[in-house]
């Protein structure tokens, strides 16, 4: 700025720039909905999210080590029989129905009312309170499977009886 | 700041960066529109989208952690060979005589544990704020697609290290498959290559999780994230729709219920 020409717009030209924040009316407050640029406001943020998950990855890795137990034995089936955790809870389903419901309706059944979520809601509204019976039908099936996961997670062990998981650890990751 | 001045007039950075000299909101946005990794992002984005509890940040944290698996990924493949004889061993070796081994280990397998936690969590968010709703209905499906392969990711994954807990958790999973109506037991073959988990299970799951799986899941992640740029765009253009007044929120709650 100091050493060009000053520019003049309708006969006005600037005289000097003064440092700071121009007076309270002249100030524009921006509005949630008014828009702003990716870069750098949402960018930076991004670059923070991404670090955070990386320094809690590196920590955890530091700090605790991958399990690895003995050798596959085809022979020797551990009681109790876990899968991974997050299909602990269609294995607790597994021991309640018949496996064609537990091991293909259930699963069948979520995926195809996730894929139809969208076009069964059609109500526009983003409000929560405009949303009661979407709101509630979600929370229900996520709390919901959410103990499910738990109990066959950590409340399960020797054929699939149930243990308190401060008594008897058998969850795996 | 003088330097970076200095640097920013430098042939060299404006090789890389076209920036114009005097920056109005459009030319930012055309020089947003020439880079190739600031293309991946719409150009502006609504005030409130910053903050933390928009998105909780649970799609970007999601995307990290599979970036991170795929690094650490690659390391681990440089010293594994699927193969019942080989297998654990190999494990056994990276975490004893390999550099770095066990830290890579233990990142590649507790960001697969994160990565289920944070996309089931990113889909929870995304389902609490609305934003499967017009436009955005078909992403919301793709990310049920991405869902699902970030499931047998970790599930193909799972069997590699040959242990008792892979062996048997991958046993009982796929011992679910018998019961697909009409095409059970051609379901579990296809799967397991034989009447048990065995070698050519192992060949089986490897090539799908560090091949089929992570290409598949690439390609999907590239529409997810073009159809979220696309979409964010269509909701900036777009005049907003003020949030109605108390009043008026008693009748919306009436129309939305019903
Ligand atoms: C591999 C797994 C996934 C990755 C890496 C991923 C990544 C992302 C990213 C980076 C964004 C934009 C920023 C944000 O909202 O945080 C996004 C948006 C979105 N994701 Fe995902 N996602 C994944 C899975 C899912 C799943 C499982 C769903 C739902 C079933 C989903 C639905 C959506 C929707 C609807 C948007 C648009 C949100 C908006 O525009 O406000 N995604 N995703």
């Amino acid at each position: 700025m100091a050493n060009q020409e000053p520019r003049v717009i309708d006969n006005q030209r600037v005289l000097g720039v003064v440092p700071g924040k121009p007076a309270a009316g002249d100030r524009k407050e921006l509005q949630e909905q008014d828009t702003v640029m990716v870069w750098p406001h949402l960018l930076v943020r991004h670059a923070v999210a991404a670090l955070f998950v990386l320094l809690v990855v590196m920590l955890i890795a530091l700090f605790f080590d991958a399990p690895l137990r003995e050798i596959a034995n085809p022979t020797n089936t551990p009681n109790p029989e876990k899968a991974p955790w997050y299909f602990a809870a269609l294995q607790e389903l597994l021991a309640h129905f018949h496996p064609l419901i537990a091991g293909v309706l259930v699963p069948g059944a979520i995926i195809g009312g996730l894929v139809a979520l969208p076009y069964i809601d059609r109500n526009p509204s983003l409000l929560p309170q405009a949303r009661r019976i979407a709101r509630v039908t979600f929370t229900v099936f996520m709390v919901a499977w959410i103990l499910l996961t738990l109990v066959g997670f950590a409340f399960r062990g020797p054929n699939w009886s149930w243990v308190w998981p401060w008594e008897e650890w058998h969850g795996e990751l | 700041m003088k330097y970076l001045d200095r640097i920013k007039r430098s042939a060299a950075y404006r090789s890389i960066f076209r920036l114009p000299d005097v920056a109005t909101d459009r030319d930012r946005a055309a020089s947003h529109w020439s880079s190739f990794l600031l293309h991946l992002y719409p150009v502006k984005v609504r005030r409130r989208e910053l903050r933390f509890g928009y998105s909780a940040f649970l799609g970007v944290a999601s995307l990290v952690l599979f970036a991170s698996l795929v690094v650490s990924g690659i390391y681990l493949m440089f010293f594994y060979v699927p193969s019942p004889s080989t297998a654990y061993g190999n494990i056994q070796t990276i975490q004893t005589n390999i550099a770095f081994g066990q830290y890579i280990r233990n990142t590649h397998r507790w960001a697969a544990h994160l990565m289920v936690l944070a996309v089931a969590a990113h889909m929870a968010k995304v389902f609490y704020r609305g934003a499967y709703k017009p436009p955005k209905e078909f992403n919301w499906v793709v990310g049920v697609v991405l869902l699902v392969l970030t499931l047998l990711l970790s599930f193909t994954g799972y069997l590699l290290p040959w242990d008792q807990l892979a062996y048997w958790a991958v046993t009982v999973g796929t011992s679910m498959a018998s019961y697909v109506p009409l095409a059970g037991e051609t379901t579990k073959d296809i799967l397991l290559g034989g009447p048990t988990v065995g070698s050519s299970t192992l060949v089986r799951f490897y090539v799908l999780h560090v091949a089929v799986l992570p290409v598949a899941t690439v390609a999907v992640l590239t529409i997810h994230m073009w159809r979220w740029r696309k979409d964010a765009m269509l909701t900036v253009d777009e005049p907003e729709i003020a949030e109605p007044a108390e009043d008026e929120l008693v009748l919306a709650t009436a129309e939305g219920d019903e």
